[in-house]
């Protein structure tokens, strides 16, 4: 936990009312609050994925050092991209400042900064398409809530772009379905073409670029990361699982986000997915090239998602699979469900997703062939192919957090509740404002997983916390499931910070524990290593 | 008193700004490309058959077109997504249920177009009686004093909608004057009509004659109340500002992919026209660049299987 965050005690929320007249003025890097701003893109990240002019500074520092023509840049951009999509050209016109998302956003909420609002946030960018794009605009300038477009603004843009989790929770609310996310995504996509950008993302985007996942490992290191995983199956369960690597011919392609196979407490859902692999005889295979299901692309640009997510389908047809299972990630399957197919397929050399275990036709995975994990187990489940032990849970009080992405860009609801309540004896849910499609952010998806704008991540988790809390203080909730990968990442620091004792894992994780595999020993502990009480 | 200016030519104009402009709009929407399908889903998506859809997953998170059109219909008619609203109360971190803005848009949008549809009866001569009938049935008509409920509610909607911009925090915060000159001007055009209606009561058979000139394309200026001339020409101001506008809303909810588009990403294929072509790191570049690496693999016959 990063010190500088003050300790909630001394955290306020107090909401600040501007005038529509300051909400006008930009806010610059006078004003730029550390813990809040990111830091600024590195070249030898930035250059190999073709973003131009790109230049090391501090954003503290008062010249951006933009291109010499960056205006032209930027809305000779900004005509393309009315241009190629509809959503950004439509959001930008009938917004009606109703303030139904205000208060939906968890990055508001936390920290009361009025251009937090959704609403606001979309101003930051409407005010210069009005100024530039429209009649009133030009002819009554600021009366009609435009303004012109200056280094300020540009600053502006990058402050409170890189403050949205592009969760979507504002656009649930929304009257017209107004998506912050696009506008952000598409936004943070125009300021990368003056090459103002944010150094997170970046780091990852080029290392999957290259590498194939988002940590930059080598072929060796993910085939070892895996063998590893596979040697503490061996050590919870007394079982050898196989762990196949771009095995050519494999009936199923594997694809997990890369925290899976290094990070806690993603790597005991992936001991899961071996174990449950291994249980029901798939023949599947891992791979190195597409070892990451994640895709920080859909965080910055159109182009770089293209560039990740490609290699998903490539990677199908060069190893001569029938079909693709995703592991648990949130805007992995975003991204798989809504992105891959368009940007990448069409996957017409791929096979019907029909689960060899149980004869399932996934229809709903009829085009893009890939098939979340959730929905397979929830299969299996469904026709006891598996046999589950609920009482190996039975020291976790479990509740679900629907990640964003899953609940609002998938509609992945009800599978991973079957399968927690299949693999669960206590099972609580939070309170239903905070669920489902109402669910909260963690507070750091969206490219804000990073360790400079700790506070802000700490102040966005606030709604979040606060409902786990109450599940906690009621029902004595001590694990809060979830399917994500940076939710497994970011969940820890949050939960530590506003000081509650509850765990954080993949449902995964839970089907492992109550998973009962032939030849297995009496297992002492879970997969995480808590050992199991005993009555005696 | 007699103008024909203000009685013929600023009516027509409006009227045909109305029209071109709202084409414009719909058409400079409709040429950008849709480049992905993005429905916000606020429901269970189809999904395995054992997985049971309610009602209203079909609404929020719809499988397929007809779906879609429910979703639509509920968005549009109904405020679904307003219905849901809910208010953070943040001393005790606790949400609610809040529909008094949903309340009041219904109020005033459903008033406001019951109204207009009463108006029709000016332009249509004779009036046919089941039109009478059903327009004041609809407009909860009452008799003692004689009183169309619809013409109220929607002013006492608009001043709803008017005073939380000024007495709430947030809206004052994001209220642009475009804000509230949409709602003034709206206000001033259902004002001037209700005091036509129900104080200065103006003698309506000169507003029907020129209203019957107007609609067939014969215009003739006639000697109407002065109170009427202000009314009409509200209206044109009005209807002339509205495609430049944010009421354009009324026609931009049909263009929202978040709302328009259905929920079967990975059962149905989206074309993106202007997608670009693939930029980056091939198979055949990878096995070159990893060579040594991925012999090891083969080496291993692709099974990391652990020794123990």
């Amino acid at each position: 936990m990063s010190e500088e965050v003050p300790p909630p005690e001394s955290l306020t929320f107090e909401r600040k009312h501007k005038s529509w007249r300051q909400m006008l003025e930009p806010v610059t890097e006078k004003d730029f609050k550390h813990g809040y701003y990111h830091f600024w893109a590195l070249k030898k990240h930035i250059e190999p994925l073709d973003i131009p002019f790109a230049r090391e500074i501090d954003p503290m520092q008062r010249d951006w050092e933009l291109p010499p023509n960056w205006k032209e840049i930027f809305l000779q951009n900004f005509e393309d991209t009315l241009r190629k999509n509809r959503a950004f050209k439509v959001f930008m016109d009938i917004c009606v400042r109703c303030g139904a998302c205000a208060d939906k956003c968890h990055y508001y909420l936390g920290t009361g900064d009025p251009k937090n609002m959704p609403v606001a946030r979309a101003e930051i960018i409407r005010s210069i398409y009005r100024r530039y794009f429209t009649k009133a605009g030009r002819i009554f300038g600021e009366l009609a809530g435009a303004r012109d477009l200056t280094e300020d603004v540009i600053k502006e843009m990058y402050y409170y772009f890189y403050q949205c989790s592009l969760c979507r929770r504002c656009s649930n609310f929304c009257p017209y379905g107004i998506d912050t996310a696009d506008i952000v995504w598409w936004g943070r996509r125009l300021l990368n073409s003056i090459g103002v950008t944010h150094r997170f993302s970046h780091i990852s985007i080029e290392a999957s670029a290259r590498t194939g996942n988002h940590l930059g490992l080598y072929p060796l290191g993910i085939a070892e990361a895996l063998e590893s995983v596979a040697e503490d199956v061996y050590d919870v369960t007394g079982v050898v699982v196989d762990v196949p690597v771009n095995k050519k011919g494999a009936e199923i392609l594997f694809v997990a986000p890369s925290a899976d196979y290094f990070a806690t407490p993603h790597w005991f859902a992936c001991m899961s997915y071996l174990m449950l692999f291994h249980e029901i005889g798939l023949d599947y295979t891992w791979s190195t090239y597409a070892s990451e299901g994640g895709n920080f692309g859909t965080f910055q640009a159109y182009e770089l998602a293209q560039k990740l997510n490609h290699k998903v389908y490539e990677e199908a047809k060069h190893l001569g699979v029938k079909w693709i299972i995703g592991g648990e990630c949130g805007h992995m399957w975003r991204d798989k469900h809504q992105f891959m197919d368009t940007m990448s397929g069409p996957a017409d050399f791929l096979e019907d997703p029909v689960s060899p275990i149980t004869g399932t036709y996934f229809e709903n995975a009829a085009d893009t062939k890939m098939v979340h994990i959730c929905e397979f187990v929830a299969d299996l489940i469904r026709h006891n192919k598996i046999k589950l032990d609920k009482s190996r849970n039975d020291h976790w009080k479990v509740t679900f957090h629907d990640s964003c992405n899953p609940s609002r860009g998938v509609g992945l609801l009800e599978e991973p509740r079957f399968v927690i309540k299949s693999c669960c004896n206590y099972f609580y849910e939070m309170p239903e404002h905070t669920i489902r499609d109402k669910t909260y952010c963690c507070g750091s998806g969206g490219g804000l997983l990073t360790e400079e704008i700790m506070e802000l991540r700490m102040r966005g988790g606030m709604p979040r916390a606060m409902a786990a809390k109450f599940v906690h203080e009621k029902y004595g909730v001590n694990m809060m499931a979830n399917i994500c990968a940076i939710d497994k990442a970011a969940f820890p620091a949050l939960m530590e910070y506003w000081k509650l004792p509850v765990e954080i894992c993949g449902i995964d994780e839970l089907l492992g524990n109550a998973l009962i595999m032939k030849g297995e020993k009496e297992r002492e502990t879970d997969l995480r290593g808590t050992p199991y009480r005993r009555e005696d | 008193m007699i103008n024909p200016f203000l009685e013929i030519v600023v009516p027509y104009a409006a009227f045909a700004i109305f029209i071109v402009g709202v084409l414009y709009r719909f058409v400079s929407w409709a040429n950008s490309a849709v480049p992905l399908k993005i429905p916000t889903t606020s429901g269970q998506a189809g999904t395995l058959p054992f997985i049971k859809r309610s009602f209203y997953d079909r609404i929020d998170s719809p499988y397929n077109k007809w779906e879609v059109a429910l979703r639509m219909l509920a968005e549009v008619f109904l405020f679904r997504s307003l219905f849901k609203n809910t208010r953070y109360y943040q001393s005790r971190h606790e949400h609610r249920d809040t529909r008094w803005l949903w309340g009041f848009a219904i109020l005033f949008h459903w008033s406001f177009l019951i109204v207009l549809i009463r108006h029709l009866r000016f332009f249509i001569e004779p009036v046919p009686e089941p039109f009478i009938y059903v327009t004041e049935l609809i407009a909860l008509k009452i008799w003692v004093p004689t009183i169309y409920i619809t013409g109220i509610t929607s002013l006492i909607g608009l001043g709803y909608l008017f005073l939380r911009r000024l007495f709430s925090g947030n809206e004052r915060t994001i209220s642009l004057p475009s804000d509230y000159l949409a709602l003034i001007l709206l206000i001033s055009v259902v004002v001037t009509g209700l005091v036509m209606r129900y104080i200065y009561k103006i003698p309506l058979a000169p507003v029907k004659e020129l209203a019957l000139s107007l609609i067939v394309f014969q215009p003739v200026a006639v000697d109407v109340h002065w109170l009427f001339i202000l009314h009409l020409t509200l209206v044109s101001i009005t209807i002339a500002y509205f495609p430049f506008s944010k009421m354009m809303h009324a026609g931009g909810v049909l263009f929202s992919p978040t709302r328009n588009m259905p929920n079967d990403n990975r059962k149905r294929r989206h074309v993106n026209p202007l997608n670009p072509p693939y930029h980056g790191i091939t198979r055949e570049e990878y096995n070159e660049m990893y060579k040594d690496q991925l012999e090891e693999i083969a080496e291993r016959d692709y099974n990391f299987r652990p020794e123990v």
